[in-house]
């Protein structure tokens, strides 16, 4: 079948992933880009008997190759076959899509407007001639209104044309004046024979900006000195710096064309709900509040919903597991499935409610425009420590389950950011810790239970911090971003694309943990049943050899017992599998004698230290692997053993003292 | 003509924006020098301005570098 391929580009906030997905439907896949962190959504549809492949490109403001994201969509429209670029544009902020129309249009594609949320236009009083908009921008537009499915045939049939159209010479090339078009030929001039793997024109605009990766990819192999020099010239000229004449330049062409094609104006254009919702939700007392009202209303739904789900599916592993123990096949088969596949894969599994209604909510969240609301609120904060407001949401959400609150560190737009925030994350205490800590305090500390696990939630978010503090300072002396968030009107979610949304990332999750873990669980499995199979996990077995070659090491942390240490081996693979091991090692009838024979009051509480900070668990690993990369995840790994091991020797000692 | 960081809420025009980087982010958004704003929510904490549809958020640091002028 004839495959063509499509890219939507835009602005942030005007229903490109909506799109996206009311073209492709759930036949789409989420990745990343290569060799970086930035999210790659690819989708196909099929129209007319053509495969047309849709690949989502980030959305951002401008074409910069400064940053990551922008400069990937560059690279993607000018190395790879794109027979139309989609370009979402917002009817509400019109001039800025074509702005960003005007950047696009330097590349030379077959470029196709989608205008978007035509109906909240109206509301403003905004409508647009589209045939004048056509006429003057020479580009096709189409209306439609993504979160109500409307346009979207229009749209199709329109690509599919597109399709059929060779590369429009006529295309809109905005003009900047005499003095700068010289400047551009002359820079064009210089450029020849450099075989760059973009467009000239370009390029030359992209060195006249000033934009630093454009003019290092040059700077050896031509004379910059000339350059420069037409750029001080070009200063002088215009007194002010040469980007910002560009810039005003082409807000100067599109204001004039975006006037003329505006045809309705009964109102002052106001979003008048959307800015009195923004002096609550950002007002410096009662935004915070707000804030923690809706996160605990997150929480309480994730884990609310999340619990029967997950409650059914652990009585379906177990009923499975049990059946599996009476399979007619040899005992160590049996044990496989039982104690190493349906143990380790559905420990995985089980998360998985909890994981895609996290998704959800923070889509819903995202979708009605809080997200950035709580970046605002959040920022003095986190300013405190080094980081900016967007790295909040991800931190909180690492107290439910920190796997999708590493996926969530893809909004940092900054990899800096990006890497601190995730490898504090870890030290944020998910829901798979509580359990140990209910054991523990449970049998230790039953005057002042809530006090004691408060202190340890406490103690993981001063973890967090500490590890942002250091990374910070040692690894990345840049000062973190500027803040800068645009605050998107508030409107309802788009249910559908909600759901797509969520459920496409809960199977990214489960596809690549879930292969991972199964392996990690044999290898588990393998060191727990030989060599005596009639003893699993027992201190005879190899696991229990390591546990005894480990143990000594905790010494000093008042556990430096073999059942403890083979506990926290366990404990990589889920973090509640440490309650669990306890179970097998001591039996779950002696539970708690046994635990109040092994442990004090003060290993107690170290062990439920080390339990917190000890190390990712296996999900989490491989997460952190895919988002900041392996050094990083082994970095993160081998910094909260150590801190780990550090503050859990340094609160025995004290509490002994 | 004061620093975005030190105004009140009300109306303001953009005079000038001293950082060439910080220009470039903010123009992006689609608020240039020039233009008027209003200021919905001022320091402390990230100041919050506005101009026709688009509402932006603002760092503190990066409001340092906003030079506006008060609007009657």
């Amino acid at each position: 079948m004839e495959e063509k391929v499509i890219a939507i580009a835009g602005n942030p906030n005007t229903g490109k992933t909506t799109t996206f997905n009311a073209l492709t439907g759930t036949r789409q896949q989420v990745g990343n880009w290569p060799g970086v962190t930035v999210e790659k959504k690819e989708g196909y549809y099929i129209y007319k008997g053509v495969k047309f492949k849709v690949v989502d490109l980030p959305g951002t403001y401008t074409l910069t190759g400064e940053s990551e994201d922008q400069k990937i969509a560059i690279d993607f429209l000018t190395q790879n076959q794109v027979d139309v670029l989609l370009l979402m544009a917002d009817a509400l902020n019109l001039e800025r899509s074509m702005y960003f129309l005007i950047l696009l249009s330097e590349l030379n594609k077959n470029i196709i407007v989608d205008l978007n949320m035509v109906d909240l236009a109206e509301k403003e009083g905004i409508d647009y001639d589209v045939k004048h908009l056509e006429k003057l921008l020479k580009v096709k537009f189409v209306k439609t209104i993504g979160n109500k499915n409307i346009g979207f045939e229009d749209l199709k049939e329109a690509i599919y044309r597109k399709c059929k159209e060779p590369v429009s010479s006529e295309c809109f090339i905005s003009n900047y004046g005499d003095e700068i078009e010289s400047a551009i030929s002359e820079i064009i001039n210089y450029l020849k024979n450099l075989n760059l793997p973009y467009p000239e024109r370009f390029v030359a605009l992209k060195v006249l900006e000033k934009d630093e990766y454009f003019v290092n990819l040059i700077i050896n192999s031509v004379n910059y000195e000339r350059i420069n020099n037409l750029i001080s010239r070009l200063e002088k000229f215009f007194n002010k710096p040469i980007e910002r004449v560009l810039i005003e330049k082409r807000y100067g062409i599109i204001h004039g064309v975006v006037q003329e094609a505006l045809i309705e104006k009964k109102k002052e254009l106001k979003l008048e709900i959307t800015e009195k919702l923004d002096r609550i939700l950002t007002n410096n007392f009662l935004g915070p509040l707000t804030f923690l009202f809706i996160m605990f209303l997150t929480f309480t739904f994730v884990f609310g919903i999340g619990k029967p789900a997950t409650k059914f599916l652990e009585v379906v592993f177990e009923k499975f597991g049990g059946i599996a123990a009476n399979f007619p096949f040899p005992f160590w088969i049996n044990s496989l499935i039982k104690d190493g596949i349906v143990s380790g894969v559905g420990s995985v599994v089980l998360f998985l409610p909890n994981i895609f209604l996290f998704f959800f909510f923070f889509s819903v969240l995202e979708d009605t425009g809080y997200m950035s609301r709580a970046a605002i609120v959040a920022d003095r904060l986190m300013h405190k420590i080094g980081l900016h407001g967007k790295s909040a949401i991800p931190l909180i959400l690492g107290f439910g389950c920190n796997v999708p609150a590493i996926m969530g560190t893809r909004i940092l737009e900054n990899k800096r950011d990006k890497i601190l925030t995730s490898l504090s994350i870890p030290f944020m205490s998910c829901s798979a810790r509580l359990p140990v800590y209910l054991l523990f305090t449970g049998i230790f500390f039953q005057e002042n239970q809530g006090l004691i696990i408060f202190s340890l939630y406490l103690f993981g978010i001063i973890a967090g911090i500490l590890s942002i503090k250091f990374f910070g300072s040692t690894f990345f002396k840049k000062e973190s971003s500027p803040l800068i968030i645009e605050l998107p009107p508030f409107r309802f979610p788009y249910w559908q694309g909600v759901l797509v949304e969520s459920w496409t990332k809960t199977k990214y999750f489960l596809k690549k943990a879930g292969t991972i873990i199964f392996l990690g669980a044999l290898i588990l499995w393998f060191l727990s049943y030989f060599p005596d199979p009639t003893k699993y996990g027992a201190q005879s077995n190899f696991i229990g050899r390591l546990g005894s070659i480990i143990s000594p090491l905790f010494k000093f942390s008042g556990f430096g017992f073999w059942q403890a240490s083979v506990a926290l081996i366990f404990g990589i693979y889920a973090k509640e599998l440490v309650v669990g091991t306890f179970g097998i090692l001591f039996g779950v009838g002696n539970l708690m004698e046994s635990l109040k024979i092994y442990f004090t009051t003060a290993s107690a509480y170290s062990f439920m230290i080390m339990s917190l900070l000890y190390m990712p668990c296996l999900a989490t690993f491989l997460v952190l692997k895919k988002e900041i990369g392996m050094k990083w995840a082994i970095v993160s790994l081998f910094w909260s053993l150590f801190i780990g091991w550090l503050f859990s020797i340094l609160f025995y000692q004290i509490l002994n003292f | 003509m004061k620093k975005l960081s030190e105004v009140e809420e009300g109306k303001y025009k953009i005079v000038d924006i001293t950082k060439p980087g910080k220009l470039r982010k903010l123009c992006n958004i689609g608020v240039l020098v020039g233009d008027t704003i209003e200021v919905i929510k001022s320091c402390p904490g990230p100041i919050i301005i506005k101009k026709g549809n688009i509402t932006v958020g603002i760092g503190h640091g990066m409001a340092m570098d906003i030079i506006v002028e008060k609007v009657k």
